[in-house]
């Protein structure tokens, strides 16, 4: 013990003689928020995305100066959660924002943390404990107007097929249960198979392929998925079918899926089937995944004593083949002019996310979701 | 006393429960890193922060270890817990802000300890393997949780969350340590009784066990009781700790709890280590998120470091002279002074020592060889429940669903999506025969894949140069898991656990998190295209199979393999260079995951990260429900693929009907543990 107290005072000593010599940097450093970024399982696009906006939003120069980020991840793994915010508490941390792992597994730690004046954003999932602050779309509302828009494509009738999110979760169940009221309204709407997609391109894939192993393409009429209406259609033309006769699919915002929304001919750099314009008939919405950095700048707001509200329920991002507008460059102004898709040249992820862009954040674009750098 | 005499019992001591004290070590170091770095001294409250946090997975790794001991395995522990936390959550009162703590711990250790004697019977009086009955368990208490809760939500009455976060000694004990304390109190109670025995006994030998009367199904059998007696009680404490219920909170805790197990010292396969090792292990595992923490490590190194922990921490409890690095090393020498003095048998002149005997003249008679059904009997026995099953499938499917039997288009998707399975299970499959396993299967997939896409882009000239590349990548893999197995002498469980977390940090760090590039038109054709009514794969399938059963069947290296197999010191005094095979074994592996990342690649037109995700624990099973002995020695690829064909039909028939995911998941356990009730050992 008492090597480790003269360690301490030894590091503290050249850390006090280290900020005499570089003087007003120091300070400077000292007035900065300590925030940290607590993440899940990041293993996947959308969580590489989301946390590449965090950091961007934080290298913006409006909030450069003023925040100190530190991103950490905690696997899929909600105990390990636990344990990290609670070191972040420790740690000093004055703001947490947090994809949340379970809505209401953290509420404990997440109440000790705000009970010790730490600010707590909750971003895309939800916290379900009261003095968080939630940032995300309305899941009901998107199983919803998605469920509609098949229904009226279909005019009310046909054999459809669901691929749903991770069972278990609350998005995915909140999602499924609103899209099926919709279609039990409508009699002549018939399930005739359910898959379990995991918000992976790649699962729906291979559950599809079940899926029309006994059942031909030709016997079903209409996809609703949770992601997967890219995989969908490049799997109809494999079989066959020519971009005409695509079947309407109400699912994911990726980019791959939203090029395929542009009229078939259109030229776009960088297209390759099926990775290019077909006229498929969508709605494509999307958890955006801007909402983190989003939840940074709300964050950084609430520090600096502005009242920030406890929900904000983000706009839903709705694109249809009528609104559907390829962007050039992919800068902030350019997507508040109205562009929504992105060239295969600049994003060659198809699985990528493309509802990147919010009115309340101009500081990052396509920039940030791709490499973390903000806008100028 | 003298020193003399009370050295030598405290050298023996210490080396009876090296494990532990290793342990102990590395945790107090990493509190000491933690306590050293972070801005202020680590109080009472801190450490009472880091009890609760590190409980649950310390009592169910307690558990988990009390069954590893008796040479078992219990993969149904992570589901136990949610089931627990779930039945808690959902049967509590909201209104009721004082509930009795006693009655919801002995309801949650209740239930725990039922799904433990579900285990036990099938374990212990039917006489199933471990691995592939807690495996069908796990899939139906999945089902089972989120039947009585599809969603997270519930309420856990705030007494409990009082009582187990709280002090069992103001400012000197918190109550999590009292908890943890009292269970160890108890183990080290039963370890002293007769049933104490018997479990070391059962774990380091069955026969001996038995000869001896020992009672080894009542043994097994309360061995899975106890054990879901403390995931009962781990799902206690993860309620009170939460306050409310999730259905997928207890799933992810597994794959640490055997890496906690691990680092607590107690050998996988049986018979040596203890609990208290591994609630330290518990523990050492959750303080290396505060060690990341205070040492600021970017999120893409994480895996990465937690990987480097994990060998330390092994590695550091192996130190000794009877070590397997340390053996290596003075094998390595002696080789050396052998080579220098010139008596190294491959510099000695070759001789033909061999026995001449003297040829014989007539043809000796054989008389009638025996038939092919009494050749292969036992691997018949073993290999044909699954084909069995399968058949049934099919036929379930073409009366519930149709179109089935008749239907080129099922048989070919089925074998499609069958291929990647297959391919896994020659690798795991020759792995298992040798009684390890390999983890790293998931992120080789994934890295290979994206790697391939990101080096192909679209381009058939690329994919000349790419797939090769990808292929001595994988290579690469497997050779290090060898080498770490072999020449550190880790166990396999842990050596590619810590490869698949390396490898995840370097597919993040390779992709910058968004993979780019896709199949090229060939490789894409390769896997959905159309030759007549097949798709290309299906033909290369066909290939493969002959060559995977005429490499394991027909070769020297598959006889070696048996041989590894059925015993590691017999394979060597017959002349086997075990430690080679080993290395070709994890290699093959590897090289078969590789090329799943490269066909998975071309099936879904590009690569995404956690794409390998999904193959772990199937790869696993199907090598199981095909008649393979996980403890090695014992199984056909023949077999194996008939396990592959039962899996994919049956999910390709589940995902076919409109049944809810929790019914399916039951139905998919019931069904594999009815598959392998045939495969049942027959007491000879």
């Amino acid at each position: 013990m008492k090597i480790t107290a003269r360690l301490k005072t030894l590091a503290l000593g050249t850390a006090l003689a280290a900020s005499l010599i570089s003087g007003a940097t120091g300070v400077q450093a000292a007035e900065k928020f300590k925030i940290f970024l607590s993440m899940s399982f990041i293993g996947n696009d959308w969580q590489a995305e989301a946390a590449n906006m965090v950091k961007a939003m934080a290298a913006h120069k409006s909030l450069a100066d003023k925040v100190d980020l530190q991103v950490q991840v905690a696997g899929p793994n909600a105990q390990r959660q636990i344990q990290q915010i609670n070191a972040m508490v420790q740690a000093g941390a004055q703001a947490i924002v947090i994809f949340p792992i379970s809505p209401t597994a953290l509420n404990q730690v997440v109440k000790n943390a705000c009970d010790k004046g730490v600010k707590v954003f909750a971003y895309d999932g939800e916290i379900t404990e009261p003095c968080a602050h939630n940032i995300s779309i309305d899941q009901e509302e998107a199983g919803r107007v998605t469920a509609e828009w098949l229904v009226k494509k279909l005019n009310g009738k046909g054999d459809i097929v669901l691929v749903t999110g991770v069972p278990g979760t609350s998005v995915d169940n909140l999602r499924t249960k609103a899209a099926k009221e919709v279609f039990a309204k409508h009699p002549d709407i018939k399930i005739v198979g359910e898959a379990v997609g995991m918000w992976s391109q790649a699962v729906a894939r291979t559950e599809l392929s079940k899926i029309t192993a006994t059942r031909s393409w030709d016997q079903i009429n209409g996809l609703w998925m949770q992601a997967g209406c890219y995989t969908a259609n490049a799997m109809q033309l494999e079989a066959g079918k020519t971009a005409e006769q695509l079947l309407p699919c109400a699912g994911e915002g990726s980019n791959g899926g939203r090029i395929q929304m542009l009229p078939a001919g259109t030229e776009v750099e960088g297209a390759a089937s099926p990775y290019a314009p077909l006229g498929a008939p969508r709605i494509s919405y999307a958890s955006p995944p801007y909402s983190g950095g989003l939840a940074l700048k709300l964050a950084v707001q609430a520090l600096e004593g502005k009242d920030v509200p406890k929900r904000v329920t983000l706009p839903l991002p709705l694109v249809t083949n009528d609104t559907v507008k390829l962007c050039k460059e992919g800068t902030w102004q350019e997507m508040k002019d109205g562009c929504n898709v992105f060239l295969p040249s600049l994003v060659s992820n198809p699985g990528w996310f493309a509802s990147i862009f919010s009115a309340e954040t101009p500081e990052i674009g396509l920039n940030a979701a791709l490499v973390g750098q903000p806008e100028n | 006393m003298s020193m003399a005499v009370s050295a030598a019992p405290a050298r023996r001591f210490l080396a009876q429960h090296r494990g532990v004290a290793v342990a102990a070590v590395v945790f107090l170091i990493l509190l000491a890193v933690v306590d050293l770095i972070s801005a202020g001294p680590l109080s009472y409250f801190d450490i009472s922060f880091l009890a609760s946090g590190g409980a649950t997975s310390a009592l169910a790794a307690i558990g988990q270890t009390i069954v590893i001991l008796s040479g078992g395995f219990d993969l149904s522990a992570g589901a136990v817990i949610s089931l627990v936390n779930v039945v808690l959550a959902q049967s509590m009162d909201p209104a009721d802000m004082e509930a009795s703590i006693m009655l919801w711990t002995a309801v949650g250790i209740g239930i725990g300890m039922a799904t433990g004697a579900v285990n036990g019977f099938f374990i212990a009086v039917l006489r199933l393997q471990p691995i592939v009955v807690t495996l069908s368990t796990m899939f139906i208490i999945q089902g089972v949780t989120l039947l009585i809760m599809d969603k997270p939500g519930g309420f856990v009455s705030p007494s409990l969350g009082t009582f187990y976060l709280g002090d069992a000694i103001t400012g000197y004990l918190p109550m999590p340590i009292a908890v943890i304390g009292v269970v160890l109190l108890l183990w080290a109670w039963l370890k002293n009784t007769r049933l104490g025995t018997a479990i070391y006994a059962v774990g380091s030998d069955m026969e001996a066990a038995t000869a001896v009367g020992v009672s080894t199904v009542l043994t097994r059998f309360l061995v899975y009781v106890i054990a879901g007696g403390c995931y009962g009680l781990a799902g206690v404490f993860i309620s009170a700790q939460t306050g409310s219920g999730d259905p997928l909170v207890g799933n992810p805790l597994l794959l640490s709890m055997f890496a906690a197990v691990v680092v607590g010292g107690t050998r996988l396969g049986g018979g040596r280590g203890g609990p208290l090792g591994s609630a330290i292990g518990a523990f050492v595992l959750m303080i290396v998120v505060n060690i990341l923490l205070v040492l600021n490590i970017s999120a893409y190194y994480s895996t990465i470091a937690e990987a480097a922990i994990l060998l330390l921490a092994v590695l550091a409890g192996s130190i000794s002279e009877s070590s397997t690095l340390a053996q290596q090393l003075r094998a390595l020498k002696t080789r050396l002074q052998a080579r220098r003095a010139g008596t190294l048998v491959s510099q000695l002149p070759q001789q033909d020592r061999r026995l001449a005997l003297a040829p014989s003249t007539k043809a000796i008679a054989l008389g009638t060889p025996p038939s092919f059904l009494t050749r292969n009997a036992e691997t018949l026995r073993y290999a044909l429940p699954a084909y069995i099953c399968f058949v049934l499938v099919v036929l379930v499917t073409q009366f519930w669903l149709g179109n089935t039997v008749l239907n080129p288009g099922y048989w070919n998707s089925l074998i499609v999506l069958s291929s990647f399975l297959a391919i896994l299970a020659l690798g795991q499959g020759t792995v298992i025969l040798t009684g390890g396993l390999d983890l790293s299967v998931p992120w080789t997939i994934g890295l290979c894949g994206i790697i391939l896409a990101g080096m192909v882009k679209g381009s058939d000239a690329a994919l000349l140069y790419a797939l090769p590349a990808v292929l001595l990548l994988a290579c690469l893999i497997g050779l290090i898991n060898g080498l770490g197995i072999v020449f550190l002498g880790l166990s396999p469980i842990v050596m590619t656990l810590a490869t698949n977390g390396l490898l995840q940090g370097v597919a993040l760090l390779y992709s910058n998190g968004t993979p780019d590039g896709f199949s090229s038109p060939m490789l894409r054709w390769f896997m959905t295209g159309r030759i007549w009514i097949f798709t290309p794969v299906v033909l290369f399938m066909v290939a493969f199979v002959v060559f995977a059963v005429a490499l394991l069947g027909r070769t020297a290296f598959g006889r070696r393999i048996y041989g590894i197999g059925n015993g590691v010191r017999a394979a060597q005094l017959s002349g086997i260079a075990v430690g080679r095979h080993l290395v070709l074994v994890y290699v093959l592996s590897s090289l078969c995951a590789g090329l799943v990342g490269v066909l998975l690649t071309g099936f879904s037109g590009q690569a995404s990260l956690g794409m390998g995700d999904d193959y772990l624990l199937p790869s696993i099973a199907v090598v199981v429900v095909g008649g393979a002995l996980i403890t090695g020695g014992r199984g056909h690829y023949l077999g194996m693929l008939g396990g592959v064909l039962l899996l994919t039909a049956l999910q390709t028939f589940l995902a076919g009907t409109t049944l809810p995911y929790a019914t399916r998941a039951i139905l998919f356990g019931l069904v594999v543990l009815g598959a392998v009730i045939a495969l049942r050992d027959r007491r000879s």
